[in-house]
């Protein structure tokens, strides 16, 4: 399909992080207390290729998620999608970059169709196309995912939590972005349904060769995906290696502690 | 991104023991029913008579002629209660439609953009809030002169800031789900946000404070006129007519009681619509956002 847009020769970097710091403050005075989310973070997805980040619950794993997309300012540092930064308008980037978040019951509006919610990303950035043609990529999109077309006529709550995920899946495809932010994107679904949630990013990624960043405290789901793995450890990033040699043999005591967790 | 509000398991359980309420919920939406039906219906088809009409003796108890009794002039009490009573719930009905339009936008835009655009919202409504309501309505009589559009005025300023802080509460938490930070990456804009995602999932919350707010302006409607600040004679309203029955409630009760009557009916029946709207639909309580 549109994967021929994508020339495999682009071998630029989908996403760089570049010494990036994030740090939050909370209460005043000589409750003053400051966090740091991220502590001078370095990282870069290559195109077609799947970063798994892994980290305990407050290591930063959430905020690097925000500023990856495009949510949170950095406090210092270079956020840059291929290769350009953030502009203050996001319908710029429309259609480039996409997220499957972490919740099956909040990823969709309860009060709209599948169709439409799978449809909405088009509706921003292929203004191009005609509605008909727009509901004709909805129903490619939910077959490449392995459901029926026939659940674009359904609400939300008539699905299962992994059919949402499939949705969900759907909806960031849709667009043929080149960068997608997988944020425990599997976290809440039960192993069975995870798997079969994995294998088809995989599939769908060695079909439209877009970069991921793979956001998970679940070192089992990131060593089905990722191709490379990056620990974060309290804001610092420790460690990156591919993922056959950190599973292998991870270098940084932290990483080490994961594994054993395992 | 990673929020949680409270877990499925508990939110069904609330669910449950929750008492069963429809027994009182039709009545009280068939007496409501009622009320309108027949005040509408008097408009259309004046089986009750003319009310700015002399039928008959003054103060006369109620009787077959005069099935309500006679006012101080003379004039038919049932035809009075009836043009009242609509124009109470037409006055009312229209401001609660004001307030609606308002706090929606306002209590979305509070609840969706957050930061200074909700503080100024908030503290604004906080200082309407903070007024004792019938003094603020006194307030706004005395600035837009006695009559319908000092009551339409002071009804939309006594609503809007507790629709205006529920509907942004509730705005903010369906901000936070996932569907709507998705939708932001995609490059959708705000104003999209607001009404495509955020309006719907909380219809909710102002079916609720909308019912609120009618029984909130049928009482300022009555406390108003009842002043002498709100409907004028020889227009009638619920407060105009307890405020006149009140001056014969000794030599001529019957003035008091069916306008009284009619006001607590339709009170206690709103609220009672309310609060099972509320048990059912608001997505604080319930699983209308699943």
């Amino acid at each position: 399909m549109m994967s021929a847009s994508h020339p495999d020769t682009d071998t630029a970097p989908v996403l760089e992080l570049r010494e990036v710091s994030v740090a939050f403050t909370s209460g005043a005075g000589a409750k003053r207390r400051t966090v740091r989310a991220m502590n001078a973070v370095t990282l870069e997805v290559a195109p077609g290729e799947t970063l798994g980040l892994v980290g305990e619950s407050g290591s930063g794993k959430t905020t690097t998620a925000s500023v990856a997309l495009g949510l949170k300012r950095p406090d210092s540092g270079e956020v840059l999608l291929l290769g350009e930064p953030f502009t203050r308008s996001r319908r710029a980037n429309a259609g480039k970059l996409q997220a499957v978040l972490q919740h099956p019951h909040w990823s969709l509006n309860p009060r709209r169709k599948v169709g439409e919610s799978v449809r909405e990303p088009l509706t921003v950035a292929r203004r191009d196309l005609s509605r008909s043609e727009q509901r004709q990529r909805v129903t490619e999109m939910l077959e490449q995912v392995g459901l029926n077309p026939a659940f674009a006529e359904r609400y939300p709550h008539e699905l299962s939590g992994g059919q949402r995920q499939r949705v969900s899946v759907a909806r960031a495809l849709v667009t043929e972005p080149r960068f997608i932010v997988f944020d425990e994107a599997v976290s809440a679904l039960d192993v069975a349904v995870q798997m079969q949630i994995l294998a088809l990013i995989r599939e769908l990624q060695a079909e439209h060769r877009f970069g991921a960043l793979f956001i998970s405290h679940d070192l089992g789901a990131v060593e089905r995906v990722a191709d490379r793995v990056a620990v974060l450890f309290r804001g610092d990033l420790v460690e990156t290696a591919s993922t056959e040699e950190f599973f292998r043999n991870p270098q940084h005591p932290y990483s080490q502690t994961l594994l054993e967790a395992l | 991104m990673t929020t949680y509000s409270l877990p499925l398991s508990k939110r069904k359980r609330a669910v449950k023991t929750r008492p069963p309420r429809d027994a009182l919920f039709i009545a009280a939406a068939c007496a409501l029913g009622l009320i309108v039906l027949v005040a509408v219906a008097a408009a259309v088809i004046p089986f009750a008579g003319d009310p700015a009409r002399i039928v008959g003796p003054r103060l006369s108890p109620p009787s077959a002629a005069y099935p309500f009794g006679t006012d101080a002039l003379g004039r038919s009490v049932l035809a009075r209660l009836l043009e009242g009573t609509r124009t109470t719930l037409v006055l009312s009905t229209l401001a609660v439609v004001c307030t609606a339009v308002i706090s929606v936008i306002l209590g979305l835009v509070a609840g969706y953009a957050g930061g200074w655009a909700r503080e100024v919202i908030m503290r604004l409504s906080d200082v309407l809030y903070s007024f004792p309501s019938i003094v603020l309505a006194i307030l706004i009589a005395a600035v837009v002169g006695p009559g319908q559009a000092a009551v339409l005025s002071s009804i939309v300023l006594v609503t809007v800031p507790l629709m205006t802080r529920m509907v942004s509460a509730a705005a903010m938490s369906v901000a936070k789900r996932d569907f709507v930070t998705t939708a932001k990456i995609s490059g959708v804009s705000a104003p999209v946000i607001l009404f495509r995602h955020l309006l719907p999932n909380v219809s909710g919350t102002i079916a609720v404070q909308g019912t609120y707010a009618l029984s909130v302006g049928i009482l300022v409607e009555g406390g108003l006129s009842f002043l002498g600040y709100g409907v004028q004679p020889p227009r009638s309203s619920l407060g105009l007519l307890i405020q006149e029955g009140g001056s014969y409630m000794l030599q001529a009760p019957w003035l008091l009681f069916a306008p009284a009557a009619v006001l607590v009916v339709a009170i206690l029946s709103i609220n009672l619509i309310g609060d099972t709207m509320r048990d059912r639909l608001d997505p604080r309580e319930t699983r209308s956002l699943v």
